[in-house]
Formats: structure tokens, C-alpha cells, sequence
């Protein structure tokens, strides 16, 4: 399973990668018989750090002496950060005549409210798809970038009113492709340019974690608008296919 | 010592008669024979009666190593990078490769043992205790070599797309491939996705449309990304 070739010090960490635990709760289970709590907590902050250091100088002396073999184990995965990082910033601000201001707002974190989204699908004509369905697959997303538009109105109550009005969502598996779904934007706001925005901080998003397959799949009246974004139709002679279990 | 463990533990799950789907990480005993093919390059011998051989199905993505996996890459020619950049396709990153295969929501692999891969000219008079032989080895993936791959990645709600499935070419035109994109829709319709897309490429096509694979319904359009290539004039259409 685990490759052969590691030296003698890395090999008390190998079981980590295919267990996928967190390495303190491990060594927890290492120490938890013979000692008490408190001795075990400190006993696995020391262990934790010995095993950074030594993922640090493995990764200095597999460098300086060039020797490939050695494989550096890199620490447990709660120390990376695999997921993008989520940003939100303000897209767009207008103010409009009675001086209500409205901010849209770019959000790649994924906090959608399912039944928004709901609602945002009905209003472009999409089909319903069931509710449960629709939040897991949003849970499970790779990356799903949102618009949200925020009207403050001059009172000074400041009640603000946020709606949803767009989103696009990729699914991946975080190394080399990637497939664009449900892209949306709300009827009254299309032809500003929001959709555009959508996907191409979506595909920058992707492109900045070295995602070199990004596909979706257009209608045809959306097939100059991604066109125009840089999409090639069937590249190379590659088509998507899909299952259908009575052919 | 962990490794002998899910070993012995792989062993008792086939003396059940593993059960399929429902997530459970199980192996499965399949047999497949060479079938005679009109237009063959190894000398296959005209017996219509080919040997079964055994292999073994899995859905467990801890029985796939990385490394063996960036072989058979190499071994059917195959590329991660779907729209060709350059002539020859370069290895596979295996950082990259171990995150994918993290992040895969059906990973389906299949074993073989060694002696039935290279097997060009089927046995006659052996046949008999050769297939006693292959009743009694035990499952080993750590053993046997990884001839065949297939994964798929999903947002377990919604849809899916397959990927990577493959199969080496001396055990090609067997089923074994059909066999690992049945196995991966079965696994996805049992957590109940139906939206079910390959990207495939020209001559993957047919292979995909006798799986039951067909054009969009809804004549959608695939569209990828190119990244803008100084060096190469964008194509019109």
C-alpha cells in the first residue's frame, strides 16, 4: 500500500495518510491505557511537534541531498489548507436616487440557504429538484461562488435587505478536474456582467489550485457567453456522455 | 502489521460472498475469459473454449497505491490532462494523484494475478489445475497487480462524472472495463445519483455507448476551458 522506501523515521508516521485521523487523536489512543489525561495531552502537543520538526528537516535533507527516494510524508491534512480559502468582497455598489445604497457582494465561502436557492431556480425556470438533494450536493461542492445583493436604506435603522442572486458551483476532485454546475443569475440582474464575474473568479479559483480540466456543460444559448469566457466546445473531439439505463 | 490486517480482514469478506453497494468497502470475485477476436495481433489459439481467469473487483480506495496506479497511467497511454498539451503525455504527479484519489467519490479498481496477465497462449491440458489454483490463492491487491481503474467524482447529492477508466491493454477487449463502469453507476444510483456524465474522447466513445452511455437529452453542449496558449492560434469553431 504505503511505499517501501521510507527511511526508518518517517515510517512511525506512515500510518497516517490512508487512516486519515488526526494524528493527536492517534496518540491518544497510544498513551490513553497506561496514563492519565493530563500526561497524555502534553505527551501528544510534544509528539505533534517532534513530528513537524521532523517532516521539516526530511523535507531539508531529501532536498540537499537530492535523493528521490526518500518520500517526505507531509503532515496530516488539518495542517493544509486543501479547501480554497473563502473570500467575499463587494462586487458592485450603486446608490440609487432616494439614497438606498446596494451592494452586491461576491462569496465564494458557500453559505447558501437552500431554500433561496430554491426560490432563485424557480425564478430562471429551472426544473424543482428535491430539497435534501440540493443541500448535500452544495455541501459537497468543491467551490460554490454566490452573489449577494444588499440593500441598505438611508434610515438609520440600517435594516438590511440581503437576497440571493446568483451562483455557480464546481465540483472537483482537487488535483485535476473540474466540472461547473448550476450557474445562475437572477432575471432582473442579468446583462450587467455578474455572470461573467461569477466564472471567472470561479475558473481563477480553480486555475490557482493547478485544476487543469474545467468542464460544463451549455445550453445552447449559453454557448457564446462561455465561448466569449475563454470555454472551447467539444476540445480535441471530447464529449460528455450520460447514463441512460433503459438504451 | 496494519498492512496483514486489512489483508486477513479482505479475505473474510470474500469467504461472505461480499455484499455490494451501501458503501461497504468489499472485494468481489469475477472471472473472465479471452474471447477470440477476429483480427488479433498474439497468436490466440481458435479453442472456443478459453480458460476463466479470476479477477478481483474493488470499491475500496485504500486498495489502490498511488504509485502502481502512475504505472498503469503509463501503461494504457493515459493522460490526466484531458486536452492534450504535447505529443507524449507526462507521468502523473503522485501528491496530486493521492488528493484526487481523496476527493473521488467512487474509486473502483480491479487486481489480477501476474501469470494471467502476460498469458498469451491459453493453457489446454493445465486448465484444470490451473483453475484449482487460482480457487485456492487468496486475495491479495497487494499481491496481484492493478490491471484496471475507474473513478468517479460527485457532489453526492446531485451528479457525478466519471473518469479515468481504464484497463491494460493485454487484458483489454475482456468486459473488464464494462465491468468497472457498471460497478461505478452502481454505486452511484445506490446512493441514488442518476446524473451520471463521462468526458470521453473519440475512441472512448463506443466503449461508453455500450455501457449505456448516450448524447445529452438535452443536446447540451461540452465546453472546457483552454488556457490561453500564446504559442497556439485559437481555433474559430
Amino acid at each position: 500500500m504505503l511505499t517501501l522506501n521510507l527511511s526508518a523515521i518517517s515510517s512511525s508516521f506512515s500510518v497516517v495518510p490512508y487512516a486519515n485521523y488526526p494524528l493527536s487523536i492517534q496518540t491518544q489512543l497510544l498513551f490513553r491505557s497506561n496514563l492519565n489525561y493530563s500526561f497524555a495531552t502534553t505527551a501528544t502537543r510534544k509528539f505533534k511537534s517532534f513530528q513537524l520538526k521532523a517532516g521539516f528537516w526530511e523535507s531539508i535533507k531529501s532536498g540537499l541531498m537530492k535523493n528521490n527516494s526518500m518520500q517526505v510524508i507531509d503532515p496530516p491534512l488539518d495542517e493544509e489548507d486543501e479547501e480554497p480559502l473563502p473570500q467575499e468582497f463587494v462586487l458592485v455598489e450603486k446608490t440609487e436616487p432616494d439614497g438606498t445604497i446596494e451592494q452586491i457582494i461576491f462569496s465564494s465561502g458557500g453559505d447558501i440557504d437552500v431554500y433561496d436557492l430554491q426560490a432563485l431556480c424557480d425564478k430562471v425556470g429551472w426544473p424543482r429538484r428535491p430539497l435534501s438533494k440540493l443541500a448535500a450536493a452544495l455541501k459537497n461542492s468543491y467551490i460554490v461562488a454566490s452573489l449577494h445583493s444588499i440593500r441598505k436604506s438611508p434610515g438609520s435603522e440600517g435594516n438590511e435587505q440581503k437576497r440571493l442572486i446568483g451562483m455557480a458551483r464546481a465540483t472537483s476532485d482537487h488535483a485535476f478536474n473540474a466540472t461547473i454546475w448550476d450557474v445562475l443569475v437572477d432575471p432582473s440582474y442579468q446583462g450587467q456582467g455578474l455572470g461573467k464575474a461569477l466564472i471567472e473568479k470561479l475558473i481563477r479559483a480553480l486555475l490557482q489550485r493547478d485544476i487543469g480540466n474545467i468542464t460544463l456543460f451549455a445550453d445552447s444559448q449559453v454557448v457564446e457567453f462561455y465561448r466569449n469566457l475563454g470555454f472551447e466546445a467539444d476540445p480535441e473531439g471530447i464529449k460528455g456522455m450520460f447514463w441512460y439505463p433503459n438504451h | 502489521m496494519v498492512v496483514m490486517g486489512v489483508a486477513a480482514q479482505k479475505q473474510l469478506h470474500l469467504e461472505k460472498h461480499v455484499l455490494e453497494g451501501f458503501g461497504s468497502k468489499s472485494m468481489e470475485l469475477k472471472w473472465v475469459s479471452r474471447r477470440i477476436s477476429k483480427s488479433s495481433q498474439l497468436e490466440k489459439t481458435m479453442k472456443p473454449l478459453s480458460p476463466l481467469f479470476p479477477i478481483y473487483i474493488s470499491t475500496d480506495p485504500r486498495h489502490v497505491d498511488p504509485h502502481r496506479l502512475r504505472d498503469l497511467f503509463a501503461d494504457c497511454n493515459y493522460s490526466t490532462q484531458k486536452i492534450p498539451t504535447r505529443a507524449e503525455p507526462e507521468p502523473v504527479d503522485i501528491h496530486k494523484l493521492r488528493i484526487a484519489l481523496s476527493h473521488s467519490a467512487v474509486v473502483v479498481s480491479v487486481f489480477c494475478n501476474l501469470r494471467h496477465v502476460n498469458d498469451v497462449v491459453p493453457y489446454h491440458g493445465n486448465s484444470s489445475s490451473s483453475l484449482i489454483e487460482d480457487f485456492l490463492t487468496p486475495v491479495s491487491p497487494s499481491r496481484d497487480q492493478l490491471v484496471g481503474f475507474g473513478r468517479a467524482i460527485s457532489d453526492c447529492g446531485l451528479t457525478a462524472s466519471i473518469y479515468d477508466v481504464m484497463v491494460i491493454p493485454s487484458l483489454q477487449r475482456m468486459g473488464i472495463g464494462k465491468m468497472i463502469v457498471k460497478k461505478i453507476t452502481r454505486v452511484l444510483t445506490n446512493r441514488d445519483i442518476y446524473d451520471i456524465s463521462a468526458l470521453c474522447s473519440e475512441n472512448e466513445r463506443l466503449f461508453f455507448k455500450a455501457c449505456g452511455f448516450g448524447n445529452d437529452s438535452l443536446a447540451s453542449t461540452t465546453m472546457m476551458y483552454r488556457r490561453s496558449d500564446p504559442s497556439v492560434t485559437q481555433e474559430g469553431e
